[in-house]
């Protein structure tokens, strides 16, 4: 019976339970939409719906709520720029099934998309979620909303086309809207059949608004209003679905919600288009009402700096699961995009503001390898067959239609942070799309890395190559946006809304008065100083045009508001775009150390060949080749409007729905104020913590923040540490139970404590995997794995952390109840083990890029004084 | 369509792992019963890997392709290409035998079950045998894993579990119009201490009695291993909603036990290839088997009209090439 116990035991350590270590290094990102089965898109009139008496009646539409704002904000855009605009705003391009099911089963992480998007809480969205309300949707039974109740519309808000929608919420037969899509000209330099054979555009899947600009609804045919009334009593409401089992932390699932039981089908699936995290509110023409904005409040491009994505994607997790603890930290306006394909790099990044585009920097002659559009492929060539693995390809059915695959040198963008998306501007907003989830099932789920998987010969122990070939081949939502990309990047190109709004036409709005750019440097001067804007642009050009500058050297005689007769905008795009070793800028450095762009991982097709073979960083600490540990020098254009600095939004005041609260149920803050005098660098004291800005995205309280951060940019010494903290403990117990008829009891396994007050960061970029595997490697093979860490440390280093990795298998088989204690113990004896098992070690979330604190507080307020003008 | 409940018990020797006592498991020691009866819950269990008659429903061996692979992740192809460049024709998928399925590598399995789709969620009662993970070496990959850590003092005997499941289970019954499952037990006296006094529902199944346990949801879901299509889930984290739930012993399945979830996916009408999960990691494969759906649905499945009750897909699948 020992014996049986051991060899449970062994089964539960070595698969299951240590398989949970992996939990501590999980994160997500984003994803993509296809009905189910028996719903499908159906390109024809509307079925006709039979009459049910469990469903709602359907309102009529006619009503003051409607499309017509949307509409009439395309005005002037050019055929393409306004298809372009449209798919921004609708297209899910599929991603619905991701986010409904992909995501809750698979990835393992639940929504609560009921919590996020429920209608009764539109007035209070913006300040919960950072989300931008649409102002064509409406609360149901509100006074001229074609909706009475919430039960007609599932809980939902009432927006434009629901009155078809809703009727085939259970039903098959929905005719998506993208049906209707009204596509512009193809461009007339594409190959003929590239011209007449575009993706049905039905498989944009637009669906209709659920209230949130971005986020988008289906109808879902499997749904069976008969257990939706079961689980939650009626049809307008999710609180049966969404509820927690048990309030009894003695039961094994009272961090479970009803949510995770995926035989419940909801009323609707839910897709999000690029809009989601993109739409806000524009600089220079903010709403009275940040809840109740209006069309011409709005701008698709630049940039949501409120949107809690990382707290939407887990808002079906109980703040204290390890999910939430470890994945919700980013601050709002941040999105952690690696973290569904995980590559265990803490890394959440700001959303680019898309501004004046067609000013921002190329590279010329870089070499990328990617697919061209072609009439026909070359006698000879490897296909013309279906093969992902082809060189040259043909869609079948559409004549005249190939694609060829080589390297050739073309001028192109750094797009991410780090440089990635490196292939062209049009591969780049394509890989937006698998970013919010598009084709996910078909293209790139098989790829990604699987957190409980431990053995590394399985497959997604770790990441393999997505391939553009299999997925322009397999998934119709990927043609449908690869034949229109042309009509986005018209729309990044010449749409009024992705033009940088200056800080002197929204005070001109603001005052709906003249006000010049004289005005603003009286203004300006009052505050800064007297010559404080001419000062500072001298300051500017000794210390900061060398990377945040599009121009030339040198820049004494740069115009930095000099206006591009070509574009109609600021001729400088205020930054290079050209990668810097992080070494140099000394910033947060776990961005850089982003993986998912190196050959064989998931992303890798989606940089080029100058990427892949950039220059190792000397002085990195962890892993750091194949193109790893880079920033871009970013665009300083309308700085006034998009702080907090930095990649990561960390340095200026830490921003918050609520006023930070932490009674109030819906403030998602969370203190990251460190006191880095103490050992492990412990959550500061609350009475010492700065308190947080509570959102205002008005023309003042941008200026306000603007300066606020400004001067914690240019004053490091003075900046108040900040690194994401767990907030409450994480208990993890590890191994099966059992139950005896009165209580649970567990079988075997061990309980995983991470105390509040660890670093999220370092948790979560913890490699357990190979940590795990190298713990048999050091006790079976010791010579050989000593050998191998010699490769990567110096032999002394190797020596220590060899003999150390023993110990730490014995200490953990001997009592696996202090795992955490054990790996923390050995860290402080032995750093190189961070160095080898950790993605990044990098803990003071605001630190670096020291630029111009050594200029005297008058230079720095002229600097302050002269960016505000551009 | 399934048999009517009774409640008695009368073994049948002639059965194939039926009629067995549990070989290695103390009497009194309930817990680790209910450990082992809930890590086999999952895929039913039955040992028809020893069931000659059973083979002999089948003959000839199938001709299916695999891509070349390693041993490394990193070296497995991408199910995607391995469908498109190795469609398995229909009149192979017909040659399938539960034997064939037991006699392959893991990779191989794995290759196997993406080139299918749901087919439709199943009705009526399973025979199933449990196909342990086999790595490259041939043997159980579970030994190769935990063979590796036993200078940690380690020591894993996975035919220890394989007798007990072949011992106490059966198969699975599919209620589809219920969208429930419930698994087979065939000698419910080895259960008995664990599971308490009270009645058991019971059916007979070709004339043998089968007490009916663990019951499990049945919807269309994610495959936990293929994406590019939906999977027919078994799943036990909510249980205890359905009707005949009882706490002792199918806790032991649910979200607060083993977090158990099965996938299966049909080779033909009636023979379905399934993998079962524990709290999402991957354990051990499955084959379930009727013959007389096999049977009726055979003409039907050689000219390809049998359809997927799941999401199937966007690409395009060649099965009845060659």
């Amino acid at each position: 019976m020992k014996k049986l116990k051991k060899s449970i035991w062994i089964g539960i350590f070595s698969v299951s339970s240590l398989a949970l270590l992996a939990w501590l290094a999980q994160q997500p990102e984003t994803a993509r939409a296809i009905l189910p089965p028996a719903s499908g898109m159906v390109p024809s009139t509307p079925a006709a719906v039979a009459a049910d008496p469990l469903s709602p009646a359907m309102p009529d539409a006619a009503s003051s709520y409607g499309d017509a704002g949307f509409r009439e904000a395309e005005a002037g855009l050019s055929p393409s720029a306004r298809s372009g605009r449209e798919i921004w705003f609708k297209a899910t391009a599929g991603n619905a099934r991701f986010h409904t099911y992909t995501f809750q089963q698979r990835v393992t992480a639940l929504i609560d998309w009921y919590g996020v998007l429920r209608g009764d809480a539109r007035d209070t969205r913006f300040k919960t979620w950072g989300l931008i309300n649409d102002p064509g949707c409406c609360k149901p039974g509100a006074d001229g909303c074609p909706a009475k109740s919430y039960d007609e519309t599932y809980g939902f808000d009432w927006c434009p086309g629901d009155e078809a929608l809703l009727k085939f919420v259970g039903k098959p037969g929905y005719r998506d809207p993208a049906c209707d899509f009204k596509d512009a000209s193809a461009a007339a330099s594409d190959p003929d059949g590239h011209q007449t054979g575009r993706e049905d555009s039905c498989n944009l899947a637009f669906g209709t608004s659920t209230g949130a600009l971005g986020f988008r609804k289906f109808p879902n045919p499997r749904f069976d209003a008969a257990v939706w009334k079961q689980v939650n009593g009626r049809l307008g409401t999710w609180e049966g679905y969404n509820r927690k089992l048990s309030n009894d932390p003695a039961r094994a699932d009272h961090k479970v919600r009803k949510l995770a039981d995926a035989s419940v089908e909801p009323p609707f699936l839910i897709g999000t288009a690029c809009a989601s995290c993109h739409v806000a509110f524009n600089p220079a023409k903010p709403p009275a009402d940040p809840e109740h904005p209006k069309w011409e409040n709005l701008s698709g491009l630049v940039g949501n700096q409120y949107i809690r994505v990382s707290e939407i994607l887990i808002s079906g997790m109980p703040h204290d699961d390890l999910l939430w603890q470890i994945f919700a930290h980013a601050r709002p306006g941040t999105s952690d995009t690696s973290a569904i394909p995980n590559d265990q790099v803490n890394n959440a990044g700001t959303i680019n503001a898309l501004i004046n585009t067609a000013q921002r920097p190329t590279f010329a002659g870089e070499n990328v390898n990617r697919w061209r559009k072609v009439a026909a492929c070359p006698a000879g060539a490897k296909g013309p067959d279906q093969s992902a693995g082809a060189a040259c390809w043909c869609e079948p059915g559409k004549p005249g239609k190939c694609w060829e695959k080589s390297v050739k040198a073309e001028t192109v963008h750094h797009i991410l942070k780090g440089g990635g998306d490196s292939i062209g501007a049009l591969g780049a907003i394509q890989r937006v799309y698998f970013n919010i989830g598009s084709c996910a099932e078909q293209c790139w789920v098989n790829h990604l890395t699987d957190l409980r998987q431990l053995d590394p010969q399985a497959r997604n122990f770790g990441q393999t190559p997505f391939d553009i070939g299999q997925c322009r081949r397999d998934c119709p939502n990927f043609r449908a946006i690869e034949d229109r990309l042309p009509n986005l990047l018209d729309f990044f190109l010449t749409a009024p809304e992705g033009q940088a709004r200056d800080l002197v036409e929204a005070r001109a709005n603001q005052r709906q008065a003249a006000y010049a750019a004289t005005d603003l440097v009286r203004d300006l001067e009052s505050h800064f100083g007297k010559d404080s804007v001419s000062r500072g642009q001298q300051v500017f050009v000794a210390n900061c045009a060398r990377c945040h500058s599009s121009g030339k050297p040198p820049f004494e005689t740069v115009d930095f508001r000099a206006i591009d007769s070509k574009s109609g905008l600021r001729a400088d795009w205020l930054g290079n775009d050209v990668p810097t070793p992080v070494t140099e800028i000394g910033t947060y450095r776990c961005r850089s150390l982003h993986s998912n762009h190196l050959r064989g991982h998931v992303w890798e097709q989606f940089a080029n060949e100058e990427y892949h073979a950039r220059k190792t960083v000397a002085g990195i600490l962890e892993p750091h080749d194949g193109g790893r540990g880079y920033y871009r020098n970013v665009s300083l254009l309308n700085l006034w409007a998009h702080a907090p600095f930095l990649h990561n939004n960390s340095v200026g005041p830490e921003l918050c729905g609520w006023g930070g609260d932490k009674a109030n149920p819906y403030e998602l803050y969370r203190s990251s104020y460190v006191d880095t005098t103490k050992p492990g660098n412990p959550p500061l004291a609350k009475d010492k913590q700065p308190a947080c800005w509570q959102y205002d995205p008005s023309v003042e309280g941008r200026f306000k923040l603007y300066v606020a951060s400004m001067q914690d940019l240019l004053n490091p010494a003075k900046r108040t540490p900040k690194a994401t903290k767990v907030d409450q403990d994480i208990v993890l117990d590890i191994g099966p139970r059992i139950f005896d008829g009165k209580e649970e009891k567990r079988l075997v396994g061990f309980t995983v404590r991470v105390p509040a007050g660890a670093t999220a960061g370092n948790v979560g970029n913890f490699r357990h995997k190979d940590f795990i595997v190298d713990l048999v490697r050091a006790k079976l093979k010791p010579k050989e794995f000593e050998a191998r860490l010699a490769t990567v440390l110096p032999a002394s280093d190797a020596k220590k952390l060899a003999a150390e990795m023993q110990e730490i298998g014995k200490a953990i088989v001997s009592d696996p109840d202090r795992l955490v204690e054990v790996v923390k113990e050995a860290r402080a004896r032995t750093p190189a083990l961070w160095q080898v098992y950790s993605s990044c070690s990098a803990e003071i979330e605001n630190d670096g890029h020291r630029f111009g604190e050594d200029l005297s507080d008058a230079d720095k307020n002229a600097l302050i004084a002269f960016l505000a003008t551009l | 369509m399934h048999a009517p409940l009774r409640q008695e018990h009368t073994p049948d020797p002639m059965c194939c792992g039926c009629g067995l006592r549990p070989r290695r498991i103390t009497k009194g020691n309930d817990v680790l019963r209910l450990a082992i009866v809930a890590l086999l819950l999952l895929p039913a269990v039955l040992g028809l890997s020893g069931c000659e008659r059973i083979q002999g429903w089948f003959a000839g061996k199938p001709d299916i392709a695999f891509a070349p692979y390693g041993d490394t992740y990193a070296s497995k192809p991408d199910f995607a290409q391995v469908e498109y460049e190795h469609p398995i024709p229909l009149k192979e998928l017909a040659k399938v035998t539960p034997k064939y399925l037991a006699g392959l590598e893991q990779e191989q399995l794995d290759q196997l079950y993406a080139r299918l789709g749901s087919g439709p969620i199943p009705n009526g009662a399973f025979d199933g045998e449990i196909v342990f993970p086999r790595g490259s070496s041939g043997k159980l990959r579970a030994a190769e894993i935990i063979g590796g850590l036993k200078g940690l003092g380690v020591n894993f005997k996975g035919n220890l579990l394989e007798t007990a499941g072949e011992t106490l289970w059966k198969g699975k019954v599919f209620y589809r119009d219920q969208k429930v499952l419930r698994n087979r037990i065939q000698d419910l006296t080895a259960l008995r201490p664990v599971i308490g006094p009270g009645d058991i529902p019971k059916i007979d199944v070709d004339g043998k009695d089968a007490w009916l346990l663990f019951p499990a949801k049945l919807y269309c879901g994610q495959s936990l291993i293929d994406s590019r299509r939906e999977s027919i889930i078994i799943d036990y984290a909510f249980t205890d909603e359905l009707h005949g739930y009882r706490e002792r012993p199918d806790f032991l399945a649910g979200r607060r036990g083993l977090k158990v979830r099965d996938e299966i996916r049909m080779v033909r009408p009636g023979l379905y290839l399934g993998r079962a999960y524990m709290d999402h990691a991957f354990i051990l494969n499955f084959v379930l088997y009727n013959k007389d759906l096999d049977q009726a649905g055979r003409a039907e499945f050689e000219i390809g009209q049998v359809k997927d009750d799941c999401w199937s897909g966007t690409q395009t699948r060649v099965v009845a090439s060659r």
